[in-house]
């Protein structure tokens, strides 16, 4: 029998240290499964919407055509946009249950549809849904410090550390080999959940490995601090709970300080500022002359600038024209509002250089998509395709062209 | 080195050893030769414990030579442990494993395989019952306990015995069959130093008794042939110097 299985006897006789194990693989266990079922629900409700998007266009074209009215079809049709979860999403679903992951424009303006579902700040240094990243971040120290709190003490205390000093070709080895094995088992019990749920859910290799390699690191970090406080000599008790605070400041006092901090020092204003200037800008185009309007929309896109002339009946090209314009007056406000969101991000990110707890978070919601560069990523692939749909309305619109039931199949189609 | 090995195993010459500023071994000079009993008695304070860190390697002396089995602990501590089975005063050992579990561990870590029946010959050899070699420490008497310390040094075959305190908190019927167990540990031609503050415990098993005083040795008695000591005039010694220091 070798010295490791010697160890891995002792150490699964512990019923402290058994029960901890078989904990973390349970947490981690369930935190895969339920991460596995929340991104399957998403899918499944993505997948839902695209038929349903048709069948919606489908009973608008069957009004829409009888007037041929590109205005109309403009107004009336909302087309989807959605964020597909990357595969690794389920370990750490960040931003995904809080920011919106389907949203249905119209060619309308755009800022207010955007900003009708807030995305706040990343709440990177605040916990969140159960999760992979969760159990990670959170609960994985506090088995760290169970299972390592009392290496050297609990023999200490037990009268054995004398006895097993003495014992030749004890010493660093003893304690290397211990450390490892605890360690090795942890990990293992956060790696195997973790790898399944990652080949069930095609997580390239690449991406699995350097999971798996930050939460070595973490777990590298955790039993780092435990051991270090394990040679300062003090009691079990002691050391439990001084790593009990330890625990507590570095991962929820220090970042949420941070984050207040961060808060403080770059202000963002809300989503919804930018919704509500929008629509007042919206709003005042009924009470000016239409052709104040017109001259603004024309100035920004001369594209469109021979459109006959506007009569004094209602036209839609008016009313998409002071959306836009709508749109391009909160310019600078989206401008300020993304940059100082990006500047929050980065600023979270830094600190994740000195709280552990923050850069793990941080550096498995952007391996897994779901941070808040992922949700402005979204956020540019739903203007890009907004600005496809304005630009083959305004083809239709500015041109006085009829919009038939067959014109429906030509709007652009949002590329997940 | 072979236990049949002739010579001094253990050697402690002029040696002095302080904790800070203050001085617990002065020029204590003391051996123990193969085959051995060597009894380091004296009162608390008296320097046995830090003599035992000595020979263990857990203490470096400021000056004087120490060896076992001719290594220096202080300059190669594995090299002198590996010599050395130690016995500590309680022995605490794992009590979720059982007695073989707890032999085959202790002595997988000093580097030792043994075979099953080698562990229960040893268990054997110390009067274990039966029973109880499957049984977890939990529930094992100090004497049960000992004997278990006991068997691992026999299957450690090693050349120097460390007993500390080994007698205290051991019913008399305990204390025989641990005196008979070292006895058959030297016989086998171990070195063994056993401190005690027991006179009676010291006079039944040592072939030789040093009285500790100060860190030093101050008298010296020996065990003449097949007679045991004189344990009143050992007393009366031992009680002039303990009431001297």
């Amino acid at each position: 029998m070798t010295l490791i299985a010697h160890e891995l006897r002792l150490l699964l006789r512990s019923r402290m240290a058994a029960l901890a194990l078989l904990l973390v693989a349970l947490l981690s266990c369930a935190a895969v499964v339920a991460g596995m079922a929340e991104i399957d629900r998403q899918r499944d409700v993505i997948a839902r919407i695209q038929p349903k998007q048709a069948q919606d266009i489908a009973s608008i074209a069957q009004w829409v055509d009888k007037e041929k009215d590109a205005g109309s079809a403009a107004y009336y049709s909302f087309h989807a946009t959605w964020d597909t979860p990357a595969p690794l999403a389920f370990a750490a679903l960040g931003l995904r249950d809080v920011a919106p992951y389907i949203l249905r424009v119209r060619a309308l303006g755009l800022e207010a549809q955007l900003y009708d579902g807030e995305a706040f700040n990343p709440e990177l240094a605040l916990p969140g849904r159960f999760d992979f990243a969760f159990v990670l971040v959170y609960l994985t120290p506090l088995f760290v410090i169970a299972l390592f709190h009392d290496l050297v003490s609990g023999e200490r205390e037990a009268a054995r550390l004398r006895m097993l000093d003495a014992l030749a070709g004890s010493g660093r080895h003893l304690w290397a080999r211990r450390v490892g094995l605890r360690g090795g088992l942890l990990f293992l019990a956060l790696a195997l959940p973790l790898s399944i749920g990652a080949i069930l859910s095609h997580v390239p290799v690449g991406q699995l490995l350097a999971v798996l390699g930050l939460v070595a690191l973490y777990l590298a970090f955790w039993i780092g601090v435990t051991l270090l406080i394990g040679r300062m000599r003090w009691s079990s008790v002691a050391n439990a709970a001084t790593l009990a605070g330890l625990w507590l400041v570095l991962t929820l006092v220090l970042p949420t300080i941070a984050h207040v901090a961060i808060n403080r020092v770059i202000p963002v204003g809300q989503g919804v500022e930018i919704s509500l200037a929008q629509r007042e800008a919206v709003n005042r185009a009924w009470d000016i002359p239409r052709e104040d309007t017109m001259r603004a929309f024309y100035a920004n896109h001369p594209e469109w600038k021979d459109s006959p002339p506007l009569t004094a009946a209602f036209h839609y090209k008016w009313y998409l024209a002071f959306h836009q314009v709508g749109d391009e007056s909160v310019a600078k406000k989206v401008a300020d509002y993304r940059n100082a969101i990006e500047s929050r991000d980065a600023a979270a990110h830094a600190i994740g250089w000195l709280l552990p707890s923050v850069g793990v978070q941080s550096l498995l919601t952007r391996l897994a998509d779901t941070d808040m560069q992922a949700q402005l990523a979204y956020q540019d692939r739903i203007r890009a395709f907004h600005k496809r749909l304005r630009n083959f309305y305004y083809g239709y619109l500015f041109t006085d062209k009829p919009f038939g039931k067959a014109d429906f199949d030509k709007a652009p189609k949002f590329e997940g | 080195m072979s236990l049949t090995a002739t010579g001094q195993r253990i050697l402690l010459s002029d040696v002095n050893l302080s904790y800070g500023n203050h001085p617990v071994l002065r020029g204590l000079s003391l051996h123990v030769d193969a085959g051995e009993i060597y009894a380091l008695l004296g009162g608390n304070g008296a320097g046995k414990s830090t003599t035992m860190s000595a020979l263990l390697g857990f203490a470096r002396p400021d000056s004087g030579t120490v060896l076992v089995a001719g290594h220096d602990p202080a300059a190669a501590p594995d090299k002198a442990r590996e010599q050395i089975a130690y016995v500590p005063e309680n022995v605490a050992l794992y009590e979720h494993l059982t007695a073989r579990e707890n032999a085959a561990y202790l002595l997988a870590l000093a580097g030792r395989q043994p075979t099953g029946d080698a562990i229960d010959g040893a268990f054997e050899a110390t009067g274990l019952q039966n029973a109880a070699w499957d049984k977890r420490l939990g529930g094992f008497s100090k004497g049960m306990r000992q004997k278990v310390a006991i068997a691992i040094a026999l299957l450690r075959e090693v050349p120097v015995l460390l007993l500390d305190e080994p007698s205290s908190g051991l019913d008399p019927r305990a204390t025989a069959d641990f005196n008979r167990l070292v006895h058959d540990v030297a016989r086998k031609g171990a070195a063994v130093l056993m401190v005690t503050h027991d006179l009676l415990s010291a006079a039944d098993i040592a072939d030789r008794i040093g009285f500790l005083e100060s860190g030093r040795i101050v008298d010296e008695a020996s065990a003449q042939g097949e007679e045991r000591f004189d344990v009143r005039e050992l007393h009366r010694k031992f009680a002039r110097e303990v009431v001297a220091a």
